[in-house]
């Protein structure tokens, strides 16, 4: 039998390359992927996806072998290094899938303290750098749709895309009366591709299907899958952001792009293209705290609006979708993800938003227990699912200037969110895995900008515009 | 009386566009030649002096129709990859071949036939005619490929998609889109993998 000495000497060449990856490498990944058409058949994709996982487990299990033969901080100078390259190699895999894998991708991204920094740094590249579709493929779409090439139909058309979408790519264009346009086209048949992606998804949870909560877990897939199958939908988020831009007046310094109806279609969506930087490059400019803190207020203000003027969920809260402009306007992208709140659905989040207004430990119990389904000698769920709503709920209800940028208490946000996935308590209603990024994602975003808030005033505010009566929460 | 090349030429266009009028509107199967004949205002005995049957009529309008796209790609200029030179010359050609969508069926089982002969009234098939453009565009990306085998591989590829295509259902035939993506992406990598390291 070989010794662990023989095995590391038989492990592939170019692992032993020691040091991170350098842009070129990174910008040889995205090349290359951009050579490679989205696999769309599902034989295919759960290939690639199986693969990725080989790569990554071999990636760990390569730094265990080694790190028994080094010393401590050689130790953790190899795990960095297996971090960069198990992101790499996830890179290369996810811009080649692109579809829901993509999505997984950003959803990590948003955990800056789940996953190691140049884990996720690099996972950030998701947002806004993957490859394009080939111009050729592209021109064939826009023809499909427009019935007329780019060239045409555009007073300019940049054949670069600016920014990937997870079921398309972004195009900066000109239209002939002279606007700056943001052109997004989808990945032909990507919407069934995305529904492939879950079904292979699923397989890998099989695992989990021996638990009790194994078909809460898939009703919240199939959720989820059928919310991507509405994103791919342009038709519809056209219609989503013509009823958000509505909610937003000038003196509010939100900014939703306008749509271009005459050149949107199912697969084409054509808005109005918003200057600014995204949250990376805004940290980067070294703002003050103040400044800081109000792109943390517009943000918050922003989504309350739509959620209790608007009546709609906004999902998608990743760095890639929001824009710092110019006179500290803030611009929200991406109006594929919105769930309306609505019917049973509008029930539910009222009774959320009585625990969430009133704090009492009693009404978030009644919610929790409401929502996830909780029975009443289930009490060690029952404390989790406590102390986590009690995290996500308390800068709301406690009132006052909340520091969004306390480390200790992020980290204790994420503490819980893992336990309650390690003891795999899953169970909840089917659109929970969707709220629950959201919420991480925005708590994500404060953290980063070390934003100082007192959220419960927004949340009023935005309350008594609409004239809700809320008096019965007294009782 | 002597018939001059012009006015057959005439005579055979207006044969062709009362055709396709007619397989658009009626359908192909439901379309006879004496429909065709009297559409185009001839005798049906002169008809069959032009086309034997109606799938020789679909037959011609493919042909002409991928001679437009040849003609269209050639004057663009060169893609970056092989991969995507050849999208653009399959993309082009099923942009000319839309009209004929729903009846080219016969088409792939005669002149697109992986079975069909390299000559045809002594000029080069269809079949032939397509592999040549795409060995030339090969040429151009540095790949020089002669085997059969690479032939064959591609030509099931094409017609494989352009089967697809003639029967696709999803909106805008965007399938075959994608189909056709994966295809070529398959065929210029193992092109390339077969150029790199020859057996």
């Amino acid at each position: 039998m070989a010794t662990v000495t023989e095995l590391i000497a038989a492990l592939p060449e170019e692992d032993l390359a020691i040091g991170s990856p350098s842009a070129k490498e990174i910008s040889d990944v995205l090349s290359r992927a951009s050579q490679q058409p989205v696999p769309v058949g599902r034989f295919r994709r759960l290939t690639a996806l199986g693969t990725l996982q080989a790569k990554i487990g071999a990636a760990y299990l390569f730094h265990w072998l080694r790190g028994f033969f080094k010393s401590a901080d050689e130790n953790k100078r190899l795990l960095a290094e297996t971090h960069w390259k198990t992101a790499l190699r996830m890179l290369d895999s996810m811009t080649y899938l692109r579809g829901a894998v993509m999505k997984v991708g950003q959803t990590l991204a948003t955990f800056p303290d789940i996953a190691p920094p140049e884990f996720v740094e690099t996972l950030q590249k998701l947002h806004f750098d993957a490859p394009p579709m080939h111009w050729s493929l592209l021109k064939e779409m826009v023809n499909n749709e427009l019935c007329d090439d780019p060239e045409s139909v555009f007073a300019s058309f940049d054949k670069q895309a600016f920014a990937a979408a997870s079921l398309g790519q972004v195009h900066g264009a000109t239209l002939k009366s002279g606007e700056e346009v943001a052109v997004k086209i989808q990945y032909p048949g990507i919407a069934r591709a995305v529904e492939s992606d879950f079904r292979n998804l699923t397989l890998f949870l099989l695992p989990a299907r021996l638990t009790k909560d194994w078909e809460s877990t898939k009703d919240q897939f199939a959720d989820l899958s059928r919310r991507l199958a509405l994103e791919a939908d342009y038709e519809l988020e056209a219609a989503n952001l013509r009823k958000a831009a509505a909610l937003f007046h000038e003196e509010d310094g939100i900014v939703i792009p306008r749509v271009y109806p005459q050149w949107s279609t199912a697969r084409v969506l054509t808005m109005e293209r918003l200057p600014g930087i995204h949250l990376r490059e805004y940290l980067d400019t070294h703002p003050s705290q103040e400044e800081r803190t109000e792109v943390g207020r517009k943000i918050l203000r922003a989504w309350y609006r739509m959620m209790y003027a608007g009546k709609m969920f906004y999902v998608d809260v990743h760095p890639g979708n929001l824009l710092m402009m110019e006179g500290g306007r803030l611009g929200v992208l991406d109006f594929g993800f919105i769930m309306p709140i609505e019917g049973e659905e509008g029930e539910l989040f009222r009774k959320m938003d009585r625990a969430l207004t009133t704090g009492r430990i009693e009404d978030r119990l009644a919610a929790n227990k409401e929502w996830c389904n909780l029975r009443d000698d289930e009490t060690d769920r029952i404390n989790l699912h406590e102390q986590y709503a009690d995290w996500c709920w308390r800068p709301r209800y406690c009132g006052g200037v909340f520091d969004f940028g306390n480390e200790t208490d992020f980290r204790e946000g994420i503490r819980l969110f893992t336990e309650m996935f390690r003891r795999r308590y899953s169970r909840a209603r089917p659109n929970t895995p969707a709220i629950a990024r959201c919420q991480f994602a925005w708590r994500s975003m404060l953290y980063q900008l070390k934003a100082k808030i007192n959220i419960r005033d927004i949340a009023e505010e935005e309350v008594k515009a609409t004239g809700w009566d809320r008096s019965e929460y007294a009782e | 009386m002597r018939i001059t090349a012009e006015e057959k030429e005439a005579t055979r266009q207006r044969i062709e566009a009362a055709a396709l009028e007619l397989f658009r509107t009626r359908g192909f199967e439901a379309t006879t030649t004496r429909d065709i004949a009297k559409a185009a205002q001839i005798a049906t005995g002169t008809l069959f002096n032009y086309f034997v049957a109606k799938e020789t009529i679909v037959a011609a309008l493919a042909e002409e129709g991928l001679a437009k796209a040849h003609a269209t790609v050639e004057k663009q200029p060169a893609a970056e990859t092989l991969e995507e030179s050849l999208f653009t010359l399959v993309a082009a050609e099923l942009r000319q071949l839309r009209p004929l969508r729903k009846f080219i069926t016969p088409v792939l089982e005669t002149a697109l036939c992986p079975l069909a002969s390299a000559t045809q009234n002594g000029e080069a098939s269809l079949r032939v005619r397509h592999l040549e453009t795409v060995a030339r565009i090969a040429r151009a990306h540095g790949v020089a490929e002669n085997s059969p085998v690479a032939w064959q591989v591609y030509w099931s590829l094409y017609s494989g998609v352009l089967a697809h295509w003639a029967a696709d259902k999803s909106p805008k035939q965007e399938d075959t889109l994608a189909l056709l993506d994966n295809s070529l992406h398959m065929f210029a990598a193992w092109l390339q993998d077969a150029a790199a390291e020859p057996l």
